[in-house]
């Protein structure tokens, strides 16, 4: 049976190099194109004169400053933390639902019910123009908004505050808007056939079954504005984020310590409240609920009762937060700050436009650009090595590469699982902007410590999230291969990485969008970019060099982000 | 032919979370034989493959798969054996977003070096091998493409290619027609039975229809509730047989009748 039958059709290979690794040398010049840029190719990247304070700074990490006194300063700056990322969270809600409910589809179509027919451009006009509108505060990091604030409030708490609320508001209306645009509106249009407002049947139809997708999505916010609200501490607003800058400035690394622990736990505890609460909402990871990432199946789920007290924790939390902060409330409509405000527009028009500056955005454009490129390249290589030894069914015992239930590869599994995870931890817990602070030590300022610091965040996050997608393959093809004599690393590359690495990269596309936004804070603690020059222009109440620079920022956030989702769409992942 | 059996199986207990599926097997398989296990759901037939490939361990008694004790093996020394043990399973339990020359040299692994293995997925090896084994099951035109994109019986072919490339000493098949349609599942039993004929196989298959535990292999072994009901030649099966093994025991039915129940 093994000799050729001479009238086979002739099967040709496909060719090696298709769509797939056309990305991946476009990838690879991208990378070399990147690294270029960052220097690395023309002369020492590494400042050995920084290597005794990052030493110092390495072995502070065994001994904190565990003083009563700082010990109670480090109580007050997280607790601090906390309610800066409560209070922002809950505005940031409130903003979500009225500018989600008003940039829905399905909102526009109970106002002017089509009939079948296609509507006027009057009638889908208002929702075109709100959604281009959202689009900006989005595109503009916490950070900018924050220094934004600082110059117009002083620095006051509510700075921390209205900075998480406003972009986060407007990245929480896109994300509820598609949330209700997904869920299935048959109650909805019963109610409406039977003469029900807009706002009752909205209220009645579609809230209840979006409710749990909203809960989950507002959780995970605030995990986001807990990181948000330490970082923005570093420009100035307070909390921990701020105790840290403070120690770091004097070299008291000791008590820097004492703070990043602080941190790392606060971080922690979120972390797995809201993983906890998702997994008994039975929904989906957080970031599946991104339009224009491919949807997961969603049970039909009810409120639990663990959501419910997790809700009536917020209703306590949310005032006890307002009242924390010793916010000065009354600033806020003081005549002072209008007319700081119109002083800003009014400084800030028209955009400056010289030859120099322009000259300088397009370099420093395109170092920001490469650093996002390097940042992501490190956390999705990164982030894939340590999500296997991270996700849990994997070098525990009984898991894929557990191997035989000998004690000895009980333990050794057990102790790489949680050494992955808390890596895995501290790295996003510590925000983008801290290990670029840290990675200054040893590098010259320039794009490598903000790529360093971006790519080291987002590693942390991505390998998390690449642990849970390893943790929801089938497992069966997995134990049908070694069940052959298939080799740990061959399970690996042959069942686990197939099935993975298109949800994966799609994942690191969706990074790669933030991490764009997010090099604007590496550039403010002084990495390179342009969000150091934009530090340097807010600092020196250069308004109009602001806005041009804002106007760079917006094109290059905007341009990656159709580059991210053309890639997803070309590669259908 | 060695003089050790295929499978040699002492007093196996096997317990999932203290409720036994297996209790007290013995069994001897010896090389070449074609052996259909049978009986209801959940009568452990499942569970036998699983201890017979190495895939479970039991909790009591002891298993020799091809003269070696699985549980007591070393990982590597156990792979080795385990690469002479094919199997085929109800849902093929192939890795999707390959191409089927991925998944059918999947049956090779065991033999693969790491650097081999991790070369092929970008530049296929072991093409001609692997026709060979896909004309073996009809569809060598399928060769590059996703799996995905196959229908079930298709699927199951690949599955049934691995297994023949991997070239074991003994196949395994776990309900491998369950999923099929009647006509593609007979076709797949005439296949799997040619094959193992062909090249002297060992072949132990779970399968429900008792029709073609009659017609495609020797000797059939009957199992319920954990324990072995019958074991002889196919053609000593009797209707009185199949009809014990099958039986349902209503409890409820007996109790029905008391007015207080």
């Amino acid at each position: 049976m093994s000799e050729q039958a001479p009238g086979r059709p002739a099967l040709r290979r496909p060719p090696w190099f298709n769509r797939r690794t056309a990305w991946l040398v476009i990838f690879v010049a991208g990378l070399v194109w990147s690294l270029d840029q960052a220097g690395v190719f023309d002369g020492p990247v590494l400042n050995r004169g920084g290597w005794t304070l990052a030493l110092q700074f390495v072995r502070a990490a065994l001994h904190p400053d565990l003083s009563g006194a700082l010990v109670r300063l480090a109580l007050d700056s997280t607790l601090t933390t906390l309610a800066f990322a409560v209070a922002g969270t809950a505005l940031c809600v409130a903003l979500g639902l009225v500018f989600g409910i008003l940039s829905s589809e399905v909102f526009w179509q109970l106002v002017f019910p089509d009939r079948g027919r296609r509507r006027p451009l009057r009638h889908r006009a208002p929702l075109v123009a709100l959604r281009a509108a959202l689009a900006v505060p989005r595109a503009i990091h916490e950070a900018i908004w924050g220094l934004f604030f600082i110059n117009i409030l002083g620095l006051d708490p509510l700075v921390a505050v209205l900075a998480i609320a406003i972009p986060f508001g407007a990245i929480t209306a896109r994300i509820f808007a598609a949330i209700l645009d997904e869920t299935p509106r048959e109650a909805l249009r019963a109610l409406e056939c039977s003469g029900v407002s807009p706002a009752r049947a909205l209220l009645y139809g579609l809230l209840p079954q979006a409710l749990p997708d909203l809960l989950s999505y507002t959780f995970y916010r605030l995990e986001c504005a807990i990181r948000a609200a330490a970082v923005l501490g570093l420009i100035g607003a307070g909390g921990l984020g701020y105790q840290i800058l403070l120690s770091l400035q004097s070299l008291r690394y000791d008590q820097v310590w004492t703070f990043l622990y602080a941190l790392i736990l606060l971080s922690a505890l979120t972390d797995g409240w809201s993983s906890f609460l998702r997994r008994r909402l039975h929904l989906a990871n957080r970031i599946d609920l991104q339009p224009g990432l491919p949807s997961r199946d969603r049970p039909s789920h009810r409120i639990e009762p663990v959501a419910k007290r997790s809700l009536q924790a917020m209703a306590v939390l949310i005032p006890l937060s307002f009242w924390y902060i010793h916010a000065d409330y009354a600033r806020l409509l003081a005549p002072r700050t209008l007319r700081l405000l119109a002083g800003v527009v009014h400084d800030a028009l028209p955009p400056r436009m010289d030859g120099g500056l322009l000259a300088s955005l397009v370099r420093l454009s395109m170092q920001t650009l490469s650093m996002s490129i390097l940042a992501i390249a490190l956390a999705a290589v990164g982030g894939l090595v340590l999500s296997v030894p991270a996700a849990s069914n994997f070098v525990l015992p009984g898991g894929i590469l557990g191997g035989g239930a000998s004690r000895a590869q009980a333990v050794q599994g057990a102790l790489w699982f949680a050494a992955s995870r808390g890596l895995l931890l501290v790295l996003r817990a510590l925000s983008e902007a801290i290990w670029a602070l840290v990675a200054l030590f040893f590098l010259f300022p320039g794009i490598l410590p903000g790529a360093l610091g971006l790519g080291l965040y987002n590693l942390g996050i991505l390998g998390r999230l690449m642990a849970e997608v390893t943790e929801n393959v089938d497992q069966r093809p997995l134990r049908a291969l070694q069940a052959q004599g298939a080799s740990a690393v061959q399970v690996l590359v042959y069942g686990v990485l197939p099935a993975t690495l298109p949800r994966c990269l799609a994942y690191v596309l969706y990074r790669w969008e933030v991490c764009i936004r997010a090099t604007v804070m590496v550039g403010f603690v002084g990495a390179g970019g342009i969000g150091r020059l934009l530090g340097e222009q807010m600092s020196s109440f250069d308004y109009r060099g602001v806005a041009t620079s804002l106007i760079a920022m917006l094109v290059l956030t905007f341009g990656v982000d159709s580059l991210s989702s053309w890639i997803r769409r070309a590669l259908r992942v | 032919m060695p003089a050790e059996p295929a499978f040699l199986l002492r007093n196996v207990t096997k317990v999932f979370g203290g409720i036994p599926a297996l209790a007290d097997i013995d069994l001897r398989i010896e090389h070449g034989e074609h052996v259909a296990l049978v009986g209801p759901s959940g009568a452990g037939k499942t569970t036998l493959i699983g201890l017979l490939n190495g895939m479970l361990v039991p909790t009591r008694g002891e298993i020799q798969a091809l003269g070696h004790d699985l549980a007591r093996l070393s990982v590597p020394a156990r792979r080795k054996i385990q690469h002479q043990i094919g199997t085929i399973h109800q849902q093929y339990h192939l890795v999707n977003n390959l191409r089927v020359i991925h998944n059918v040299n999947a049956g090779r692994l065991g033999g693969w070096s790491l650097t081999r293995s991790l070369v092929s997925l970008f530049w296929p090896l072991e093409i001609e091998s692997a026709r060979r084994a896909l004309e073996q099951v009809g569809i060598p035109e399928k060769i590059y493409e996703v799996t995905a994109h196959l229908s079930g019986g298709q699927q199951q072919r690949v599955a049934l290619a691995r297994t023949m490339v991997q070239d074991p000493r003994v196949i395994l098949a776990d309900e491998p027609i369950a999923s099929l349609d009647p006509e593609r599942g007979r076709e797949l039993m005439d296949l799997l039975r040619q094959l193992s004929r062909a090249t002297g196989k060992t072949l132990v298959t779970s399968i429900h229809s008792v029709e073609f535990a009659r017609s495609h292999f020797q000797r059939v072994i009957g199992l319920r509730e954990g324990r072995i009901a019958f074991d002889c030649a196919a053609p000593d099966l009797t209707p009185a047989m199949i009809d014990a093994l099958y039986r349902i025991d209503r409890p409820d039915a007996a109790r029905g009748k008391r007015p207080d129940a």
